[in-house]
Parts: structure tokens; sequence; C-alpha cells
């Protein structure tokens, strides 16, 4: 008795592990599908699943139109310029409020954390007028320093610190390291995966960023991905093939990626977590 | 080899004062151990000598030069902490060499440097390795071996043994005794253990809520307790504690009344103190003797007990009894090869009176002396 009903629970598990994948994966499926149609299947009166007549012309013309390659190159310097900024004062930050005793280090981490209140939309205008005084709007600088400071990063970081004994810090001190140089020899590799799993996310997050690119950038070749994404249209109107096609090669590189480092991604959120894994 | 002194230091935690005014000179090349109870300072006054805590007040020397404000890693120091602190992501090789690299000693050098602390703590074999494939002895070598690379004047051990089973406890402390043999470095160990602090160290600083008890040789701590606590805190089991009243004194022998109506005779000079004071009376284990109840030639003055526990420990046999009128159980230690009392039994206890301690009500000892029924002054010097 007992193990029917067991059964019929993991039964009705996998039931809605499939409802829901299919769900979450659909969209996706969608695109691949719009993507390898002709333009004029995009809008056809008759739906289909599939393509009726399979094709890569949306894929050729938005590689050879456009600029999706120059779009492609700004997500990825921006992206890489914003991780690698936000991991340095991130981990740097997190290692002061943890490691280092100096006045007013408990009242500044609640200024730090107080960033978290303040939704990202409030802070456009003051960033744009900001931006425009020091000459950098439509400028990889503009791009990339209001997305440098993430107090959430900051506040992993701090918390994994809390977590690793101090005495590796003072054995560090009594070999002669001073701060930096203990954070970059002892508490960096400790901290490995973590840093990895905050760095593939702060990636992801800059990679994806629409809206501070899109009030920032105004011109076509400053564009990043997700802000191109939205030149795909002409006097006829949204080109959906295209678009689909565009979206998809705009997002293979944060997939791969994010495929490549998956395990270092969930490790990294295991040793937060403290479980073995 | 360095000297290590340090005057009036003072130490405080918000409103707590922690170390409340330290005076101890340390001799070029002595092993000296701090011991004492949980909270005593015996590792925040390490520490301050490390420089990883500041002084709050006070001078601190290191081989004749103030080191108050000196870095840790130019105080000429370095540190065996309990957890080891082994960098995990490091090898063994460079965890021993991290601090040469950080000073830019050549890499040949420290290749040298290394080997041979390596070679004296016989782990070559384990020189690639990381610290998570080690047990914890090993562990223990590698601390004392990046210890030992850097040519310290002063090395400082915080109860490196602590996280180690009794047997291995026990052959580390003999290759820690030989190694200072071999090193003639000054060395100051922290413990809380009284075997440890008992075997290891020429002078022993018995540390008790931020002050010294009593600093010497642990013969001198052991013989010659200058208080109460110091009585109490070296030697397992405990010496055993009776309270008293003073009834009489007579050259430098007293007569003390026990709470259980016994009147015992105690070598100890008690002019400084009135007849009627409250005192102490204090006999270690070993001191102790058990006559059975009824027994020809039963003496006076001895205090009456009833065996409550009896632990047979292999060389030794520890009888546990409630002595008459006492607040807290006394041991005695037997001979194993002596049969011991049936738990329940009555006893009598006996002591030599040239062997048992007096102290006065604030815990300091009186000096001792000699009673006229045996035969020569007596001493308690080995």
């Amino acid at each position: 008795m007992k193990h029917r009903a067991q059964l019929g629970w993991t039964v009705a598990g996998i039931v809605a592990c499939v409802v829901l994948a299919a769900l979450w994966l659909f969209p996706l499926l969608w695109a691949v599908s719009t993507a390898l149609r002709p333009e004029h299947e995009t809008v056809s009166a008759v739906f289909h699943w599939l393509p009726q007549e399979w094709t890569l012309d949306a894929f050729r013309t938005t590689l050879g139109a456009g600029n999706l390659p120059r779009w492609l190159f700004n997500s990825a310097l921006v992206s890489l310029l914003v991780t690698v900024i936000t991991m340095a004062i991130s981990l740097s930050a997190a290692y002061a409020f943890s490691q280092l005793r100096f006045r007013g280090r408990s009242l500044l981490f609640g200024v730090a954390m107080l960033a978290f209140l303040l939704p990202f939309e409030a802070l456009l205008v003051p960033l744009f007028r900001t931006m425009n005084q020091l000459g950098m709007i439509n400028s990889y600088a503009g791009l990339v320093l209001p997305q440098v400071v993430s107090p959430v990063v900051i506040y992993v970081f701090k918390q994994f610190f809390d977590a690793i004994p101090a005495d590796f810090r003072e054995a560090a001190v009594m070999d002669g390291a001073g701060p930096l140089r203990v954070l970059w020899s002892v508490y960096l590799p400790i901290s490995g995966n973590i840093v990895w799993a905050m760095a593939i996310v702060t990636f992801i997050g800059a990679w994806n960023n629409f809206l501070w690119p899109f009030i920032i950038v105004t011109s076509n070749e400053m564009m990043t991905i997700p802000l191109g994404l939205t030149q795909t249209y002409d006097a006829f109107g949204v080109r959906y093939a295209q678009l689909m096609a565009a979206a998809l090669l705009g997002a293979l590189p944060v997939a791969l990626a994010y495929g490549l480092f998956q395990r270092r991604v969930t490790q990294g959120f295991l040793a937060a977590s403290g479980l073995k894994g | 080899m360095a000297s290590v002194s340090l005057r009036g230091i003072k130490k405080q935690y918000d409103n707590n004062q922690v170390i409340k005014g330290i005076d101890l000179a340390i001799e070029d090349g002595e092993f000296v151990v701090f011991v004492g109870p949980s909270g005593c300072g015996k590792s925040t006054l390490l520490r301050i000598i490390a420089g990883l805590e500041e002084i709050g007040e006070g001078t601190l020397d290191i081989d004749g030069v103030v080191s108050n404000t000196v870095e840790p890693s130019r105080r000429g120091i370095a540190m065996v902490f309990q957890s080891y602190a082994l960098y995990p992501h490091m090898s063994v090789a460079e965890n021993m060499g991290f601090a040469l690299k950080l000073a830019k000693v050549p890499k040949h050098e420290i290749s040298e440097r290394v080997g041979r602390a390596a070679q004296i703590l016989q782990i070559e074999h384990l020189l690639e390795r990381k610290p998570k494939a080690l047990s914890g002895g090993q562990r223990q070598r590698v601390a004392i071996g990046r210890a030992i690379v850097r040519k310290p004047k002063v090395f400082l051990f915080d109860e490196p043994l602590s996280n180690l089973d009794a047997a291995l406890r026990g052959q580390t402390r003999v290759e820690l005794a030989r190694l200072h043999r071999e090193l003639r470095s000054t060395m100051i160990y922290v413990t809380h253990d009284q075997v440890e602090a008992m075997t290891l160290g020429q002078k022993i600083v018995v540390l008790n809520g931020g002050r010294i008890e009593q600093v010497g040789t642990p013969v001198d701590l052991y013989e010659r307790p200058a208080n109460k606590f110091v009585a109490g805190f070296l030697g397992s089991p405990r010496m055993n504690f009776f309270d008293a009243t003073l009834a009489g004194a007579g050259g430098r022998s007293a007569s003390v009344g026990l709470a259980g109506g016994v009147t015992v005779q105690v070598a100890a000079d008690v002019a400084r103190a009135q007849p009627g004071a409250a005192v102490t009376l204090g006999v270690r284990p070993e001191h102790l003797q058990i006559v059975r109840t009824g027994q020809d030639g039963a003496h006076d003055g001895a205090i009456g007990a009833t065996v409550t526990l009896v632990e047979y420990l292999g060389d030794v046999t520890l009888v546990y009894a409630q002595a008459d009128g006492a607040a807290e159980m006394v041991a005695v230690k037997c001979d194993a090869d002596t049969a011991p009392p049936r738990v329940g039994s009555r006893v009598e206890l006996v002591f030599p009176a040239s062997r048992a301690f007096l102290f006065d009500a604030d815990g300091k000892v009186f000096a001792p002396g000699w009673v006229a029924s045996e035969e020569a002054p007596l001493t308690r010097v080995l």
C-alpha cells in the first residue's frame, strides 16, 4: 500500500517536471523553429510547429547585414570588463569588511548593503547625468562603470570570507603578507569556486543587460546584443526569423560559457551553502 | 635566539581587562610554557608577543628591541597555530616556503632551507602533498617546519598538540623537546594541559584571570606552589583541599582543625596568622595514605572517609572517598600492586605533616616548616 502511494507520488513528480521542462523549453524551441523558417512563414496565418521550408536564410542575413559581429564584440568586451572590475572591487571590499578592523566598518557595510534597497531604475537619471558630465555617453566607460558595483556579490563574498578561519590570515601575516597579498595568495585560491560562480553570474547579467545600454548608447556601433536585437526591423516591420536568429546567435556565447563552467558554478553555490555536494 | 621581556603588559577588549599587568623575563634559548585554565589570557599574551594583538599598555622587548609596534613578520618570530593553518591550496613545500617567497629569498635557497627543515622533521616524502592528504601528526610537523625555515629568534606555539590523539601527543612532546635541544631557540608554548607544561617547560608561567600566579621550574611549582590556585592546577588528580581552622601553632608547625572534628599537624610557619583563622589544608593524592578503620596502630589525626569510587589505571589505582565533613571528594593515589579498599568501606586517611600545605583565607601558602615529631627540618626539595 505504502509502496503504491510512493510510486504514485514519484510518477506525479516526474509528470510535473516534464510539464515544467516543456513550458521552459517551449520559447527556446519556438525561437529555433522560427529562425529556421523563411520570413514569410513567420507571419503565415496557418500555424505550423515545424518549418514547412527549412532554411538558414535568417542566419545568413543576420550575419551578413546589420552589425551583429560588432554587437557581439561589444557585449563580450563590456561583459568581460564588468566581470573583472566587479570581481576586483567586490573581493577587495568583502575582504576589508570581513577581515580588517577599522573605524566605521559596520556603518560602511550597512551603507553598502542599503544599495540593495535601491532599484537600478531609480538611479538611471542621476547616472545618466553623471556620465554626461564626464563625457562618457555612448562610450565603453559609460557602459561599464555603472555596472561594476554589486552589493549582492560583495555580500556573498563577505559571508564566505567570514567562514574562512582567521588563522589562515594570521599565518599569512606572520609570514609577511600585507592585506592585498593575503587576499590574492590565500583567500582567493581558497574561494576559487565561489569566485567562479559569482563571475559567471555577473558575466551573464552584464551580457543580458538591456536597460542601461539602451540609455547610454546612441550609435549602432556601440550597441550590445540585447540592444542590437531591437534593430532587426525594416520598413515592413519586425523580421521575426532574423530576430530569432539574432537572439540565438547572441545567446550562444553565454550558453557555451555557462556550459563550460557549469560545474564551477554548481560547486561555487554548494561551497557558499556549506554543503559538501 | 633571543630574550623576550614583558613589562607592565595590559590588554583590554571593550570594558573587559583580559591582561591585567604582566611582568615577565624570558631568557635566550629558554623553553617557557604559559599554562592556565581557559580564559586566563595565555593565548592573548602569546598573540601580543606575536604582534597579532595590539598592546594596551606596557612594553614588549624582543632581543633588546622594543617591539610594541613592529610588524609581526619583522619581529623575528614564527608561530605554530593550534589549527596548524596550513594553506589548503599549497603543497607542503609551498606552505613551508611561502614566507621565504614573500621575503624574495632566491628559489634555490628556499629549496635548500625547506629541504633541511623537512629532513629535521622527517617529512621529505610529503613535500609534494597537499595538507588534506596528510594525517594530523604530519600536518603538525609541516606547521613546525614552516616555522623552522624562517630561522626565527623565537618560536611561538599555541596549543599545537590539542588536536592530536593521546598517543600522538606523547610522541610529539618528545619530538618538540628534541627540537628545542637541537635548535637551542627560545620557545614560548601555550597549553591548558598541565602534563605538557610539566614535561616540556624549563620554566612554567601559571596564569589566571589575566595575571601571573607563579613562575618557576616544574619542580618549584609542584613542590612549592605559591598559592592555592597553582597547587590545585598542577597535579593529576588535583591536590585535595580541606576547609580548616587554625587550632594552634608551635614553632614552625601548626595544628589544624578539620570540619570532621579531626585535628592534624602540618609543617608550616603560621606566625602571620591568628588561632581560629580560616585556612585550607592541601594534600596531594600521592601523599595521602589509606589506613583501614580499626587496624592496629591507627594514627592520631587520621581523617575518616567512606570509599565511593576505585579507578584502576594500570600503574596506579585511584581511590575516591568522601571525607567526613568535607564538601568535595578526596582522591588518593595508591600503588597498583596493593589491593584497594572496597567501595563503601570506611577508611582513615593519613599523611606526613611535611607533605601537606596550608593556605590562608586569600589562598596564599604559608611557608613550609617542620614538625617536632619528625627527625629533621623537612624540605620539599627533591
